[in-house]
């Protein structure tokens, strides 16, 4: 018998991984839904690629429960919600023995308030049985749309998914995954993925999932957040946020906890990438001669 | 007497042919390949009074030469709460 966790294989971890968080959140009395890699439905996932971390979405009320079980149960908090992510939708988690593990408290694309989306999803759950443990997953339909959700953040060369899950799915699962869409107030994201965003050209919402399916400046993506926000103060929020330093990032970039030097530093080095990026943006538009100039 | 079973906060499961069983949510994981996988499996699914017997007949050795390596073994999965002894 052999117990090093580097010869353990990554789906074997993964797998753990989920059945592990289950264990802690029936303990604790905390709703969650697997999400993603290993719980995937394999009918949508033909190539039973089951990811590189957990993912897990959390009643948002059991967020701060969740958190202090699997801190006293060995998981490390490796990126906050405030820095894990320009979304803040997700805590990011390290377990020597599971490896990583994202804690959603919303995703990305759903402007139905996080309890209600969480609710559309908990009452059309099913379990799975991951490592002997029941596992509670979204509706196969649900998954689909999640999927197709996080599909409209990646690059476009990623979206292996939207095929499967979207363009080759027959009439009848369409209409169900528009409809679930549709109560999830999750259009606009959706068309980033699925096609058809510029329909939604005069939405507050449409600059940012531009940019975030098509690629773009950080400022360009700062830009669109600051109009999705829906009222003036998530605007100023978001403001506000924009120039500080990602301390979670540069603590991994550095290998280290920063020193209040670095933070400094960081915050004075930034500027500088934001005109970099600004000149780099005017060169594709107006070409580099102009530039020069 | 009656054989053995999984702890009960041990998850299993089986990739590429080998075992794993770990203790949840805490771990770690134990690795069960090739015979080690083989005496869980039976440790599992029959008597515990014929356990060596049948690791004999499934690898073709001696009963009396493997007696003390599997008897240590499956006392060492007890003794880490992977394995529980069952009802007798």
């Amino acid at each position: 018998m052999d117990e090093s966790q580097v010869s353990v294989p990554l789906p074997v971890r993964l797998r753990f991984g989920h059945a592990a968080v289950q264990r802690v959140a029936d303990q604790v009395g905390v709703d969650l839904l697997h999400i993603k890699g290993a719980s995937v439905d394999p009918s949508l996932r033909p190539g039973a690629y089951s990811g590189s971390d957990v993912d897990v979405l959390v009643r948002p009320s059991g967020v701060v429960v969740l958190d202090r079980a699997l801190r006293a149960h060995g998981w490390q908090l490796y990126s906050t919600f405030e820095h894990g992510s320009p979304f803040g939708h997700a805590q990011t988690y390290l377990h020597p023995a599971w490896g990583y593990i994202d804690i959603h408290r919303y995703f990305p694309g759903i402007r139905l308030d996080p309890d209600g989306a969480f609710d559309v999803f908990w009452a059309d759950r099913h379990r799975i049985e991951i490592a002997g443990v029941g596992c509670d997953v979204p509706s196969v339909t649900a998954q689909a749309v999640l999927l197709v959700l996080n599909a409209a953040r990646s690059a476009k060369g990623a979206r292996v998914d939207v095929v499967t899950v979207w363009h080759d799915a027959d009439d009848a699962r369409r209409d169900e995954m528009l409809q679930l869409v549709g109560r999830l107030h999750a259009d606009v994201a959706f068309a980033a993925a699925a096609g058809g965003l510029e329909r939604y050209r005069n939405d507050r919402e449409y600059r940012l999932w531009k940019v975030v399916s098509g690629g773009g400046s950080r400022a360009a993506e700062w830009w669109a957040r600051i109009r999705a926000a829906p009222d003036t103060r998530a605007a100023l929020r978001i403001v506000m946020r924009a120039p500080l330093v990602n301390v979670d990032h540069l603590a991994h970039r550095l290998g280290r906890t920063p020193t209040r030097g670095d933070i400094v530093v960081e915050f004075l080095r930034r500027p500088v990438f934001a005109v970099v990026e600004a000149v780099r943006s005017a060169i594709r538009r107006v070409g580099p001669r102009r530039v020069v100039r | 007497m009656g054989g053995y079973r999984p702890g009960e906060w041990v998850g299993v499961l089986e990739h590429e042919d080998v075992l794993y069983a770990a203790i949840l949510p805490d771990g770690p994981i134990a690795i069960l390949d090739g015979i080690a996988g083989l005496i869980w499996i039976e440790a599992c699914e029959g008597p515990a009074g014929t356990l060596v017997e049948r690791i004999a007949t499934a690898t073709g050795a001696e009963p009396q030469s493997i007696r003390a390596h599997v008897e240590s073994f499956v006392d060492d999965l007890v003794r880490r709460r992977l394995l529980v002894a069952g009802e007798g």
